[in-house]
This record gives C-alpha cells, structure tokens and sequence, in this order.
C-alpha cells in the first residue's frame, strides 16, 4: 500500500526519481523507486507499522530560509549552498579542518587519510566564519575532520571563531589525543571549546577492531578521564552497525549514567552506508523504532521507546531523542517536550513566551512571619540538581543514496561548510552513489 | 515585570498589593511547571493571594529551572 510520495535518487547513476513510501508485506515502511536505467530499488525505512510511523511525525512546519540563498537551478539535491528551496537556515555547521586522521576507520563519512593531506589555512578558516557570519551565523561550530586533534592550533582556531562571534563549539574527535596528552582538554576548554563529541562504540575492543581497525577502549577511557578532570562535556557517539555493535546499546548507556556528569549524554548514529564503508548494507539497516527498541531492550526498561521524539527543527524522521533528571537512587525521570520547542538552535532565536506564562503561581497563601521577603533555594537546589544529573539520548539517522528523501534533505540543518559550495546540508554533501562517487566531496 | 495593574510601591518602598491596598508580605508560593513544583517564598498578598515574582527571579533562575527542564 501506497502510504506517500517523495523524491531520491538512483543508488547508481544519482538522478532523480519519483520515489514512494509502502507498507512491505512485513508491514513495515519500505521507500521504492525505479530508475529507467538501473532498474528499480526497495529500503527499509522505518521498522515498525504504520501506526508508530505516522505518529512520529509530529513536528513544526515552520520554515527558516536560508539566508541570501542562491537560485536553483538543476533542483536538488544539485543546488546545494543553500539555496531558496531549502526550508532550514541552518542550526549545526561542520567545518572539517583537515582530512588528516590517525585512525584509517573501515567506516568513513568523510573518508579520510585516502587523499593527500590537506589543512584548510587559518586564512580559509577565517573566510568561512565570515561567510557563516554573513549566511545566518552564528550557528553551533563542529570541528571535525578528518581527526581535527591532528592540528596544533586547534586552540587558536576555537579562539577566532569566538572572536568572530560564534558562541559554541563542539570537537568531533576520536580522543586519542584526548587520552594521550593529560593537560589537552584543559588547553581546548581554555580556548572555548564547549563539549566533546567522542566517537565510542562500546566497551569490547572486538567493537574498535571491526568499526575503527584498532583496540581504543583503553584510550576512550583515558580522554573521559582526561575530559572530566578538566571539565570539559562529552557525549558519547556510538557508530551502531547490525552484527557489530547492535546489541551494546545498553552496555553504552550504563556506562554513561555511571560516568555523569562529565558524560552528559549518547548520541547514537546508526552507521551511514556512503563514503568508506567496509561494510556490505543490510537489508534491514537500523531504523528508528529498531533502534528505540535495542534502547528499551537492553537498559531493561529504563529508558522506553515511548519516551523519544523526533526533531522539531529537522524532518521528524531523521532523528530522535529524549532528556531524563537521574535521581539519586539511579531512577530517570523523562523531562517532558515543551510543545513546539525547537531544536539546539540559539535561543535568541526562540519565540519563548515570557516566562511568568510558563509558570503558575500557585499561591499556597498562608503566610509566614515577616522578614527576608524571598527564599527560594528550591530553584538554586533544582539548578544544581540539573547540571549533574540531566541526561540527553539521541540519535540522528544519516542518508545513503538508498533511502535519500528529499523531503527529509529540505529540512536538514545540519551542514557542511567549504569554500566551493558555501553551506551543504550533511547527507548531500556525504552522498555517495554504489562506486563512491560523490556530489560535494573532494570537488 | 514591574505592571502597574497587579502592585505598587508605596512611599516607604513597600510593595503592595494594587486590587487590595495591602501591603505584600512573605508567603509561601509553589512554582509548577511540566509537573514540577518548587515551593518558594516570596511578598504575596494575604488578602487576595497575589503573589510577586521579581523580574530579576523570573528571567533569571526561574527561566534557567525552565529551560532545564525542558526537552531541548
């Protein structure tokens, strides 16, 4: 059954297809297409029924135009840059500072370490902080590579982007350079670096051999290590791959409950079939709702499937997420989705009510004796409370050329940053057909 | 917000009560929000039940309790 149309792309040759949404005879949502030269394709898109699918998609239709976007021409996903078409400004911008790495991963977005070294010049640098400045900015930073540890004036670079006015900055890193040079995370947070996302599969170095081509367990517990002692954020990202690490989701999330609040959360990305991938595509990839259950399944409950989200920002169907409030007894609270609440954009951008709307006032009206006219140090206990005991679960499902949607690409605000293209949403610009050839990348 | 509807500031720099003509004095009040409440104490009216919440408290830790228990 026919449950909607979008467009993608052929797997092969990357044209543009009429694409649609079907219910399999598993029941679950499957994007077809056919390409008049290739023949046609099938994709697991969300594996759960109907129901669970349609109300996930509960999110704003507000949309953000780019700022000064350039004029379509071939229709995307061609025009990247932004252009007019696009319905996001932007929230998230990658910039990858080298495509130098000291890991030679099997999976690679980026494929790093295959072509000749090359570091964008503080001078690029400096030009794509203006040009984000002057495209929406600020926008949150996320230095990325590459292995952006490999540069030596990381620091400096964090630094001019605070002169120029971007006020958060998120490393992407591996954390061997973390683990490996004690007073590192202190020099990064010193220069302005906000939090750590750091690449971790599991705590099986069976998981780093197959995912990272090496054992790192011991070494993303020294840059933890390293990270808390200089109070820098981490949240952990685990790569999930079917076979590989489909089952430590659980194990992941313990872990980071016992390492709060220098870990401040998990971000699972389900492994992304373009760039370098060693790894052959499933048929059934991990999807949303499989994901969610794996969460469920494997914290024994804690953390139900009932209590993620998609984005508000984003399309729906690209992400999902829940914050708990650990109590002291190691029960989470789930704190509750403000309605039409948006995504990690700046905060000057929220249309927030004034915040007496938000609150009631709910006099209890006996009185006290007269004296010191307010006391309020269950607001000051609470704030303290929540700085050590939040905790964000969320993931983000990337496209391939298998299961691009267009729709999905419109809304993406999440973006590389370069000096050929300007702003390219994330999933065109790793878009890969079946030989690896891409849009955006390396041209 | 200072709304001149809801209190006044008498000449000895007491906060009272607009509607009652009282002057405001401490009592308990209970912030609740998405389930959560916070009793607090703050100037409050005993007549009518008013209560004052400095701006100051509001866009300050009131606004930060807010955010941090919202799902961003």
């Amino acid at each position: 059954m026919i449950i909607g149309r979008t467009k993608s792309v052929c797997p092969v040759c990357l044209k543009v297809l009429q694409a649609e949404k079907v219910t399999g005879t598993d029941g679950y949502i499957y994007m077809e297409k056919t390409c008049p030269e290739h023949g046609s394709f099938s994709s697991l898109i969300w594996e759960d029924r109907l129901p669970g699918y349609m109300r996930w998609s509960i999110s704003s239709s507000v949309s953000e135009p780019p700022v000064d976007g350039k004029k379509p021409e071939k229709g995307c996903p061609y025009d990247c840059g932004l252009c007019t078409d696009h319905l996001r400004k932007g929230c998230c911008v990658l910039l990858e500072l080298t495509n130098r790495c000291n890991l030679r991963c099997p999976v690679c977005f980026a494929s790093a370490g295959e072509a000749a070294p090359h570091d964008l010049s503080m001078e690029e640098i400096e030009k794509q902080y203006d040009y984000l400045m002057a495209h929406g900015g600020p926008f949150n930073i996320q230095l990325s590579g590459g292995e952006p540890t490999m540069r030596d004036d990381l620091p400096a670079i964090i630094r001019l982007g605070r002169e120029k006015g971007f006020s958060f900055f998120q490393l992407n890193t591996n954390g061997i350079r973390l683990a490996e040079e004690t007073e590192y995370a202190e020099t990064l947070k010193n220069a302005g670096l906000n939090t750590v996302f750091l690449q971790f599969d599991g705590l099986d170095d069976n998981v780093y051999i197959t995912l990272r081509g090496k054992p790192l367990l011991d070494i993303k517990r020294k840059a933890i290590e390293n990270c808390a002692s200089a109070g820098l954020g981490i949240v952990l990202v685990p790569v999930i791959a079917r076979d590989v690490n489909e089952d430590k989701a659980g194990k992941i999330l313990q872990f980071a409950l016992d390492n709060m609040p220098a870990v401040r959360g998990v971000h699972f990305q389900p492994v992304s079939y373009f760039g370098r991938c060693g790894l052959d595509r499933p048929d059934k990839p991990v999807t949303i709702p499989a994901m969610l259950r794996l969460i469920e399944e494997q914290t024994g409950g804690l953390m139900k499937a009932s209590d993620f989200s998609g984005g508000g920002a984003e399309n729906p169907y690209c992400s999902f997420h829940a914050s708990y409030m650990r109590h002291s007894n190691g029960s989470l609270k789930l704190l509750q989705k403000k309605s039409g609440s948006c995504c990690c954009c700046t905060t000057s951008d929220d249309s927030r009510e004034f915040v007496a709307n938000q609150w009631d006032g709910e006099g209890e009206r006996f009185l006290l004796p007269d004296g010191e006219m307010s006391e309020t140090s269950s607001l000051d206990d609470f704030l303290e409370q929540a700085r050590q005991n939040t905790f964000a679960v969320s993931g983000m499902i990337f496209q391939d050329a298998f299961n691009l949607d267009l729709d999905r690409l419109k809304r993406c605000y999440i973006c590389e940053v370069g000096s050929e293209h300007g702003m390219v949403p994330f999933c065109a610009y790793n878009l890969t057909d079946i030989q690896g050839r891409s849009l955006y990348r390396n041209g | 917000m200072a709304d001149k509807n809801y209190y006044s500031i008498d000449p000895m720099g007491r906060l009272k009560c607009h509607k009652c003509g009282i002057p405001l004095i401490k009592g308990k009040a209970k912030f609740m929000y998405l389930d959560n409440g916070f009793p607090v104490e703050l100037p409050v009216c005993p007549e009518c039940g008013f209560v004052y919440v400095p701006e100051e408290l509001a866009l300050g830790k009131v606004l930060s309790v807010e955010k941090a228990l919202e799902d961003k």
